[in-house]
C-alpha cells in the first residue's frame, strides 16, 4: 500500500516503462529505444553481469539504467531513447521511409519528428505517417529522377553542342596560332620594306631641307658643310678601307649590315655596289663625291642620329594640302585604338564610358593647332614627294599586318578565356555563354546573362544595376552547382554588390527566383538542364537507399 | 569660482566628440528656455514660506497655503503620509489661471493612505510622524525634513530651489512706433511696477525656437523645480535612461541629465543626454540608510547632480567657508510644466526602497516563459521563405530559439496591421510553420498612421477625430517611416479603445494570439519634428498641450496595447517590447536600450544602462545582442551573447544594412560560443522565471547592482560592469577586447571586509573572500558565481524552444554556505495564461541545513505537472556522503550519490514538483 503511493509520487519509473524497450519496431534485433540497427550489439549487458560501459568507456553502470531518462555517461550513451542528455542522438527507424538521427533535445517535446512517431511517447498520439511519406517520397524521387533524366538528354545535347563549340574553338585556336605565324613573318617583311622606304624618304626630305637651307644660308654656313661632310666621308672611307689599300672596295662595304637595303640579312653585291655608284672600287675622292652621300643617311638610321617623321612633328607641321604629300604615320580607327588599349573595354551601363574615354590611347593624330595654320607648308619636289608616298604606304602596309595581329591575338584571348572560364566537365555550360535569362519579380528586372554579369534594373525605368560580373564556380561540394557574381555596381554606405548564382536541374534554362538576404549580396535561383546529371542522381539515390 | 567653473565647461566641452549622434539636433540646457531659468535660481535661491494659520491637518495628510515671498503668489502644499515609509508631497498654485496638468496613469492605482500624527506645532515648525518615520516641515523658509527611524534621509528644498512660474497673462506686446515710444515705457512702467519681482525676461519665456522649429508657448512660462537633498547617501543613482554610469555624476560644469523621451540617432554612451525613455525616479544611497524621490511629472524634465565627492569647486568653498564638511548629494528637478507632485520614499534598505516605488507605480507581470527566452529578429526578415529557413537553421544547428521578429518591412507600405502581400502572401501558414515548434512571432506596430485615404485606419482616425491636433485644430501632420504620418492620440480612452480593438482576431484576422508586439518610435519620433519629436503646442484630449505630457505618449500608446492583447485573448498573458517609456510603463512592457553601436562600450553600456533601469521598476531590460547599428566582429558578437545571456531581455536584433548574423553564419568556434551562451540561458529559464513571480509579488527588481544586497561596502556602490541576478547569481560578463581574464568584485557582507561564499558555475570553485580577484576566462567563459547559501534551481535538458521544456524535469544547485545551509525559492505554473491568479502555481522554498534538503509550499502547490526532480547538485560539502535517502510520506527509498570534483549529485530523486519529501544524506 505504501509502496504504490511512492511509485505515485515517484513518477519516473511508470513514465520510462513506455519508452524502454523498441516495441513494434522494424528490426527483429532488440535493442533499446533509439538504437541504430548497427550499434545494437553495442547495447548487450556485460557478460554474466548486469552491468554496462557507456560507449567512450568513461564509467560502467547497471544496464537497468540505459534509457532510465537520466543521463549518466558524458557521451550521452546510456540514454539514446530520451531527452537525459545533452548532446544525445535519437535513431528514427522510419520503417517504409527514411531513417533519421535526430539530436536527443527533440525527444519528448511533444513534436513528432519521427515519421514513426517514435521520439515521443504514446501520450502524444503521434501518428505513423512513414509509410505515406515513404511513398510521397518515392513518388518524388521518381520524378526527380524522369526530370534528371530527361534533362540528361537536353544536358546531353549542350555537351555535345558543347563540346563541338569547344573543339570549333581549338579548331580555330589552330588556325589563328598558323596565321599569326604568318603574320609574324609578313610583319618582318613589311617593316624592312618601311624602313627602307623611310630612308629614302628621309633622305629625300633631307636633301631637300638641305636645298633649302643652302639657298638661306650664308656663305660661310655653305662652306662649312662641304668641309665638315668630307671630314665625315673621310672618317668612313677609312673605316671601310680595311686593307689600307687606299681604296675602298665592293667587298670592304659587304660586311657592313647597314647597307643590308632590303633587310634580308645579306649585303648583295649589287647592294654594295649601288653604294660605290656601280663601280667595282673607289677612291677617297670618288668616295666622298659618289659614295658617301648615298651611305651617309643609312649611317645616321643606323646611329640613332636620324629619326622618321613623328606625329608631333605632324601635328605641328601646317595643315596638309590636298596638293602636298606628307609624311603621316598610321591612322588607327577608333575601334583598334580601343582594342589596342584594354582586351575588355566595354562600355558599362555605370557610366564608366567617360573613364575608358580618358584612358584612351593616345595614338590618334590630333588636328592641326591653329597656331600652325597660317604657315606655309613646305613645297617638295616632285621626287622627294613620290619618296614620302612611298614611305607612307610601306608604313600603312605594316600597319595593315599589325592590325591583323592584334586582331588575331584579341581571338586568342577570347578563346583561351572561354577556355578558362570552365564550362564544366563536359562543355554542358558553353552554350549558356553568351545567353541572357530575365526575370520580374514586382519592383525589378533581373537579368543574368551566364559568365558575364548579372544585373537589376527597375520596372519602372531606370538605368541598369551591374549587381556583379562573372567571377568563378563557388559550388561546395559541387563546384557546379553555384556561381559566384562579384564586383557589381558599389552599394551607398556598403560593399559593391554581388550576386550567388545556385543552379538546379529542369527542362529550360530560367531564373525561378531571385533574394537580397544581405544588403546588396543577391541569390539567384536558376534552372538549366546543364545541372540534370542523371548518373550522379542514381548514385546519390542509391546511397539514400542502402541507407534504408 | 567662476572661473573655474568655466574652466571645467571647457574642459567638457574638448571632451565630447562627435562621433554617432550630431548633438546639435538636440537642446541644451542653455538653449531650453524653462532650464534656463530654473537653473539660475541655483545661483540666488528663492523665498518661499507657509503661511501662518493656513495649516490643516487629516487622518493621513495636512495641507497649508504657501507664499512666494517675492511675488507673493499663493500656492496650495499637501503632505500626504502613504502605507510603507512613503511620503507624497504635492504643490500646486492656489487659484491657477487654467488648471495645471497632474500625472495620469503612471501610478498603478490609488495610493494607500497612511496614518500621520502632529507631534509638535510651533510658530515656524510642525513635526508629524507616520510608522516609524518622522517629517519636519520649516514655515520660514519652507523645507521638508524627511527622517527615517530618526535619521534625516530627505531634505525638500533644502537649497531653496524650489521655482514655481505660476501662470499669467501675457504683456501686452509692445509695438515699434518710434512716435509711441515715450508713450509705450510709461505703460511698460505702469505695468510692472506692482510686481516688479514677477517678470521674466527670458527671451524664451513666451516663444521659443530651435533650429527651424517654432514653438508658440501660449500659455507663457510654467515651469516648476524643487531641490531634494539625500543626507544619509554617499551616491545617487536612477532617473533613466542614459547611457551612462550607474551611479549618477556631477552636473557641475555639465548640462543636467535630461529626461524627454526622444529617438537619438547613433546616441554616444557617457552621455546625460535623453533617450528613449524617461523615469523621474532617483535614489540616495549611503552604507546606513537609503532614500528615494519619484519626481511626478511628464513634462520635459532636467535634473542637476551635486555629488558629494569633493571637486575643485566644494574644496574652494570648503576652504573658503571654513567647513569641513561637504554638502549631501543632492538633485534638482526642473520640469517645463505641470505641478510638483513627489514621493518621498524612506527605504531604510535599497530594496526596501525599490519595493516603496514598485509599490506605487507596479512591476511588470510576470511574463510567459517564451518571453524570457531567446529572441531572433533583424530589420528585416525579408519575406516568408527567410522566417522559416532561418527559424529551420537554429534547428539545424541545435541552437535553442523561441521567438522570430518582425520589423517594419513585413507590412504593406509601413500601414501597421496589414500585411505586404508579395513578401508574406500567407501569414498564418508562417506563423503556424513557428508555432509547431512552440515558436512564437512578435511583429512590429508603431503609433505613426500613414496618411492614406485608403488605408482603414487613417480613415478611421481622421472621420472620429482621434489624432493629436495642431494648436489651430487640424490633425498633426509629421513625417515617419510611412511618409506623412498622423498620431492617434492615445490619452482619449476612446482613441485606446478604438485602438486595442484592432487587435482583436476578427480584425487583425492575419494573425494569431500567439504573435506578440512590439512598439517602437513611441517617444514619438517625428522625422521632421523638433529634436526629431512632436511639437510641444499640439493639443491632447483634454485639451493638454503636448509640452505637459510629452514623456507620457509612449506609456499612454502600451496601455492601449496591452489592452488590446488582454482582450484578444484573456487567458494569454501579453508581451510588448517598447522603446519609450515613463514610470509605471513596466506594468505593460519590456523594454530595450534602442538603437545602440556594435562597439565595446556599447556593450558595457547595456549593463550599467539596464541595472538603472531595474532599480527604476523595468527590471525587463536588455539589448540589442550584437548591436543595432554596424558590424560586429566574431569575439564582440560572442561577447554580446554571453553578456546578454544574463540581461532579462535577451534579443538580437540587427540595422537592415548590416551585414546577417545568424550565428551559422560564423565559423564554427563562434557558432558554438554562441551556442553555448544560448544554452545556458535556457538552462537558467526556471530561475529567471521564478524571479520575475517574485518580482510580480514583491517589486524586488530580478537583477540587482551590487549594492540592492551589498549596502554596507562602500568599495561596491559604483560597480557597473557586474550584476546581480536575485540575491543568488553574481554575473560579471566579459565586455573588454581580447582579455584573458577579467577583474570580479566580490562584495562585503559588512565593512570588514567579510563575503559571502561564491561558487563559479562551471567549476565548483570557490571565492571565499571580498575584494577583487583576477579570473581566467577562455572564449567560452562567462564569468558567473552562485552565492553560498543560495539553491537555484535549472533545467538541465536542451530543448528548440522554452515552451517545450513545460514538463522537464528541475536540477536544484544547492551551495552551501560557511554554516552548510542553503535555500532558495522555485516557481512554476503554466507559463502563459493568468491562472496561476486563480492558485493554478507552485511557490515551493528548498532549505538544506544538518545534512538535509526540505521544501516548503508558499500556499497550496495546484498547479498539475508532470515535471520531477531530476538530480541534486551539492557544492561545498564538507563530508563526502556514501548515500542519500528521500522519504515522502513517511516511505523512504535509497538514492545513488555520484561523485564529482567538486560536488556531489544525488542522482534522480525523482520526486514530483508538487510534493512534500526531505532527502537526507548518508555518511558511511
Amino acid at each position: 500500500m505504501q509502496s504504490l503511493q511512492l511509485s505515485q509520487v515517484l513518477l519516473i519509473p511508470l513514465l520510462l516503462a513506455l519508452v524502454a524497450t523498441n516495441v513494434g519496431s522494424a528490426s527483429e534485433v532488440p535493442r533499446p529505444l533509439g538504437v541504430p540497427l548497427a550499434k545494437a550489439s553495442l547495447y548487450q549487458p556485460r557478460a554474466g553481469e548486469n552491468s554496462w560501459t557507456c560507449l567512450d568507456g568513461s564509467r560502467t553502470i547497471p544496464f537497468s539504467h540505459i534509457n532510465d531518462d537520466y543521463c549518466d555517461c558524458a557521451d550521452g550513451s546510456d540514454e539514446p531513447g530520451t531527452a537525459a542528455c545533452p548532446q544525445g542522438q535519437f535513431h528514427c527507424v522510419n520503417k517504409g521511409h527514411q531513417p533519421v538521427n535526430i539530436p536527443s533535445s527533440q525527444v519528448q517535446d511533444g513534436i513528432c519528428d519521427c515519421c514513426d512517431g517514435s521520439d515521443e511517447s504514446e501520450t502524444v498520439g503521434c501518428p505513423n505517417t512513414c509509410l505515406e511519406l515513404g511513398a510521397a517520397a518515392a513518388v518524388q524521387r521518381r520524378n526527380a529522377a524522369e526530370l534528371h533524366k530527361r534533362g540528361a538528354e537536353r544536358r546531353q545535347e549542350m555537351i555535345t553542342r558543347g563540346k563541338q563549340m569547344r573543339a570549333e574553338r581549338e579548331a580555330r585556336r589552330l588556325e589563328l596560332d598558323q596565321r599569326r605565324k604568318e603574320q609574324e613573318l609578313l610583319r618582318a617583311e613589311k617593316e624592312q620594306l618601311k624602313q627602307t622606304a623611310e630612308a629614302l624618304e628621309a633622305e629625300a626630305i633631307e636633301i631637300f631641307k638641305e636645298q633649302q637651307r643652302e639657298v638661306d644660308a650664308d656663305t660661310a654656313q655653305a662652306e662649312r658643310e662641304p668641309q665638315q661632310m668630307r671630314q665625315e666621308a673621310t672618317l668612313t672611307f677609312v673605316r671601310y678601307d680595311t686593307n689600307k689599300d687606299g681604296f675602298v672596295e665592293v667587298t670592304e662595304l659587304m660586311v657592313d649590315m647597314n647597307l643590308d637595303r632590303d633587310r634580308n640579312g645579306v649585303v648583295t653585291v649589287e647592294e654594295a655596289k649601288y653604294f660605290l655608284d656601280e663601280r667595282e672600287r673607289v677612291d677617297l675622292d670618288a668616295f666622298v663625291t659618289l659614295a658617301w652621300p648615298r651611305i651617309k643617311s643609312l649611317q645616321m638610321l643606323a646611329e640613332g642620329l636620324f629619326q622618321p617623321p613623328q606625329p608631333e612633328e605632324v601635328a605641328q607641321q601646317p595643315e596638309v594640302t590636298t596638293e602636298s604629300i606628307q609624311p603621316t604615320p598610321p591612322k588607327l580607327s577608333e575601334e583598334q585604338a580601343e582594342l589596342a588599349g584594354d582586351d575588355d573595354i566595354e562600355a558599362d551601363e555605370e557610366g564608366e564610358e567617360d573613364q575608358y574615354d580618358d584612358e584612351e590611347p593616345d595614338v590618334g593624330v590630333g588636328e592641326a593647332s591653329p597656331d600652325a595654320e597660317e604657315a606655309t607648308p613646305p613645297n617638295y619636289d616632285p621626287e622627294t614627294q613620290r619618296l614620302i608616298q612611298q614611305a607612307n604606304e610601306a608604313r600603312n602596309a605594316l600597319e595593315e599586318v599589325e592590325r591583323s595581329l592584334r586582331e588575331i591575338q584579341q581571338e586568342v584571348n577570347e578563346i583561351d578565356d572561354q577556355n578558362n572560364k570552365g564550362y564544366g566537365l563536359t562543355e554542358e555550360w558553353a552554350v549558356h555563354d553568351g545567353q541572357c535569362y530575365n526575370f520580374e519579380d514586382r519592383e525589378y528586372v533581373y537579368t543574368l546573362c551566364p559568365f558575364d554579369r548579372a544585373s537589376q534594373k527597375s520596372r519602372s525605368g531606370g538605368p541598369e544595376t551591374t549587381l556583379g560580373r562573372w567571377d568563378k564556380w563557388s559550388g561546395e561540394p559541387k563546384q557546379y552547382s553555384q556561381q559566384k557574381y562579384t564586383n557589381g555596381a558599389a552599394c551607398w554606405n556598403g560593399p559593391n554588390r554581388s550576386a550567388i548564382i545556385n543552379i538546379s536541374c529542369a527542362l529550360e534554362p530560367k531564373i525561378t527566383a531571385v533574394s537580397e538576404p544581405n544588403r546588396c549580396e543577391y541569390y539567384f535561383e536558376f534552372e538549366t538542364p546543364a545541372a540534370c546529371d542523371s548518373e550522379a542522381f542514381q548514385s546519390e539515390s542509391e546511397n539514400l537507399h542502402d541507407e534504408l | 569660482m567662476r572661473f573655474a567653473l568655466a574652466t571645467v565647461a571647457i574642459i567638457w566641452a574638448l571632451f565630447v566628440l562627435a562621433d554617432g549622434v550630431d548633438p546639435g539636433n538636440f537642446k541644451t540646457c542653455e538653449q531650453s528656455s524653462f532650464c534656463r531659468r530654473s537653473r539660475k535660481i541655483q545661483g540666488s535661491g528663492s523665498k518661499y514660506a507657509l503661511i501662518p494659520g493656513t495649516l490643516n491637518t487629516y487622518a493621513d495628510s495636512l495641507t497649508a497655503d504657501l507664499v512666494n515671498k517675492e511675488n507673493h503668489h499663493q500656492f496650495a502644499f499637501k503632505l500626504e503620509a502613504l502605507v510603507g515609509s512613503t511620503f507624497r508631497l504635492q504643490i500646486d498654485e492656489k487659484q491657477p489661471l487654467r488648471p495645471r496638468y497632474r500625472v495620469e496613469h503612471a501610478l498603478k492605482g490609488p495610493t494607500q493612505a497612511g496614518r500621520i500624527r502632529v507631534q509638535r506645532e510651533t510658530d515656524g515648525e510642525i513635526v508629524i510622524t507616520s510608522e516609524k518615520n518622522k517629517a519636519v516641515i520649516h514655515g520660514d523658509p519652507f523645507r521638508i525634513d524627511f527622517f527615517e527611524n530618526d535619521v534625516l534621509v530627505v531634505s525638500v528644498n533644502a537649497k531653496n530651489w524650489l521655482y514655481f512660474e505660476h501662470l499669467r497673462q501675457k504683456a501686452q506686446e509692445p509695438t515699434s512706433h518710434p512716435a509711441e515710444n515715450e508713450n509705450q515705457q510709461e505703460q511698460d512702467a505702469a505695468v510692472e511696477t506692482p510686481k516688479a519681482a514677477d517678470t521674466i525676461d527670458d527671451p524664451g519665456a513666451w516663444e521659443e525656437n530651435f533650429k527651424s522649429h517654432h514653438d508658440s508657448k501660449p500659455y507663457g512660462p510654467e515651469a516648476v523645480a524643487l531641490d531634494f537633498s539625500f543626507p544619509a547617501a554617499k551616491v545617487l543613482f536612477g532617473i533613466p535612461e542614459h547611457a551612462d554610469s550607474f551611479i549618477l555624476k556631477s552636473t557641475s560644469g555639465t548640462d543636467p541629465y535630461r529626461l524627454y523621451n526622444l529617438d537619438v540617432f547613433e546616441y554616444v554612451v557617457d552621455s546625460k543626454m535623453a533617450l528613449y525613455g524617461s523615469v523621474p525616479v532617483i535614489y540616495g544611497h549611503g552604507a546606513q540608510r537609503t532614500a528615494g524621490v519619484y519626481w511626478q511629472n511628464a513634462a520635459e524634465t532636467w535634473v542637476d547632480i551635486q555629488t558629494s565627492e569633493t571637486n575643485v569647486v566644494s574644496s574652494l568653498v570648503n576652504f573658503v567657508s571654513g567647513s569641513q564638511k561637504t554638502p549631501p548629494p543632492a538633485a534638482h528637478f526642473m520640469s517645463e510644466s505641470g505641478i510638483v507632485d513627489a514621493f518621498i520614499m524612506l527605504g531604510p534598505k535599497p530594496m526596501d526602497t525599490f519595493k516603496q516605488y514598485a509599490a506605487l507605480t507596479g512591476t511588470h507581470e510576470l511574463p510567459q516563459l517564451f518571453a524570457l527566452a531567446y529572441h531572433q529578429s533583424r530589420w528585416n526578415y525579408n519575406d516568408e521563405r527567410d522566417v522559416t529557413s532561418v527559424s529551420a537553421k537554429f534547428d539545424e544547428y541545435n541552437i535553442p530559439m523561441d521567438t522570430m521578429w518582425l520589423d517594419i518591412e513585413h507590412t504593406d507600405g509601413k500601414r501597421y496591421f496589414t500585411w505586404d502581400k508579395f513578401k508574406f502572401p500567407h501569414p498564418l501558414a508562417m506563423i503556424k510553420n513557428l508555432t509547431e515548434l512552440g515558436r512564437h512571432l512578435v511583429v512590429i506596430v508603431d503609433p505613426h498612421i500613414k496618411r492614406d485615404n485608403n488605408y482603414f485606419f487613417h480613415r478611421d482616425c481622421t472621420d472620429r477625430g482621434y489624432y493629436v491636433k495642431t494648436r489651430e485644430g487640424n490633425d498633426y501632420e509629421g513625417w515617419c517611416w510611412p511618409g506623412a504620418a498622423s498620431y492617434p492620440d492615445f490619452f482619449n480612452p476612446v482613441v485606446r479603445e478604438y485602438y486595442a480593438s484592432q487587435y482583436a482576431l476578427d480584425k487583425f484576422q492575419t494573425v494569431t494570439a500567439d504573435v506578440m508586439l512590439w512598439n517602437d518610435m513611441n517617444e514619438p519620433s517625428v522625422f521632421n519634428g523638433p529634436e526629431i519629436t512632436a511639437p510641444k503646442d499640439l493639443i491632447h484630449y483634454g485639451n493638454w498641450e503636448h509640452r505637459d505630457v510629452h514623456n507620457l505618449y509612449g506609456h499612454m500608446h502600451l496601455m492601449g496595447s496591452f489592452a488590446g492583447l488582454q482582450q484578444r485573448d484573456p487567458n494569454q498573458r501579453p508581451f510588448i517590447l517598447t522603446r519609450a517609456h515613463f514610470a509605471g510603463s513596466q506594468r505593460y512592457a519590456a523594454i530595450w536600450t534602442g538603437d545602440n553601436f556594435a562597439d565595446w562600450s556599447h556593450l558595457q553600456h547595456s549593463v550599467k544602462m539596464c541595472l538603472t533601469e531595474a532599480v527604476a521598476g523595468f527590471s525587463f531590460c536588455g539589448a540589442d545582442v550584437g548591436a543595432f547599428f554596424g558590424n560586429p566582429d566574431t569575439e564582440l558578437l560572442e561577447r554580446w551573447y554571453q553578456t546578454g545571456a544574463f540581461l532579462p531581455f535577451f534579443r538580437a536584433h540587427a540595422h537592415i544594412d548590416t551585414k546577417r548574423r545568424e550565428p551559422w553564419l560564423f565559423p564554427e568556434r563562434t557558432r558554438q560560443v554562441i551556442q553555448n551562451a544560448v544554452i545556458k540561458r535556457y538552462s537558467y529559464l526556471p530561475l529567471w522565471y521564478t524571479a520575475f513571480y517574485e518580482l510580480e509579488l514583491t517589486g524586488e527588481p530580478v537583477i540587482r547592482p551590487l549594492l540592492a544586497q551589498y549596502p554596507l561596502d562602500k568599495e561596491a556602490f559604483g560597480v557597473d560592469n557586474q550584476l546581480l541576478v536575485q540575491d543568488r547569481l553574481l554575473v560579471r560578463p566579459v565586455m573588454q577586447q581580447g582579455v584573458s581574464k577579467v577583474d570580479v568584485y566580490f562584495p562585503a557582507i559588512d565593512d570588514k571586509k567579510n563575503g559571502d561564499w561564491w561558487y563559479d558555475v562551471d567549476t565548483y570553485q570557490r571565492q571565499e573572500r571580498s575584494g577583487y580577484v583576477s579570473v581566467p576566462v577562455d572564449d567560452f567563459k562567462i564569468p558567473v558565481w552562485q552565492r553560498g547559501g543560495s539553491i537555484v534551481p535549472k533545467k538541465e535538458r536542451q530543448r528548440r524552444a522554452s515552451t517545450l521544456m513545460l514538463h522537464d524535469p528541475y536540477t536544484l544547485i544547492i551551495c552551501l554556505d560557511r554554516q552548510g545551509k542553503a535555500s532558495g525559492s522555485l516557481y512554476l505554473d503554466d507559463e502563459k495564461s493568468y491562472a496561476y491568479r486563480q492558485g493554478q502555481r507552485i511557490h515551493v522554498n528548498y532549505e538544506f541545513a544538518h545534512d538535509q534538503l526540505v521544501n516548503s509550499f508558499v500556499g497550496k502547490p495546484k498547479y498539475k505537472t508532470l515535471a520531477w526532480i531530476e538530480r541534486i547538485v551539492i557544492a561545498g560539502l564538507e563530508k563526502v556522503p556514501s548515500s542519500a535517502s528521500i522519504t515522502v510520506n513517511g516511505v523512504s527509498q535509497q538514492l545513488e550519490v555520484l561523485h564529482h570534483d567538486n560536488t556531489v549529485v544525488v542522482r534522480k530523486p525523482g520526486v514530483k514538483m508538487d510534493v512534500d519529501f526531505a532527502i537526507k544524506l548518508n555518511f558511511a
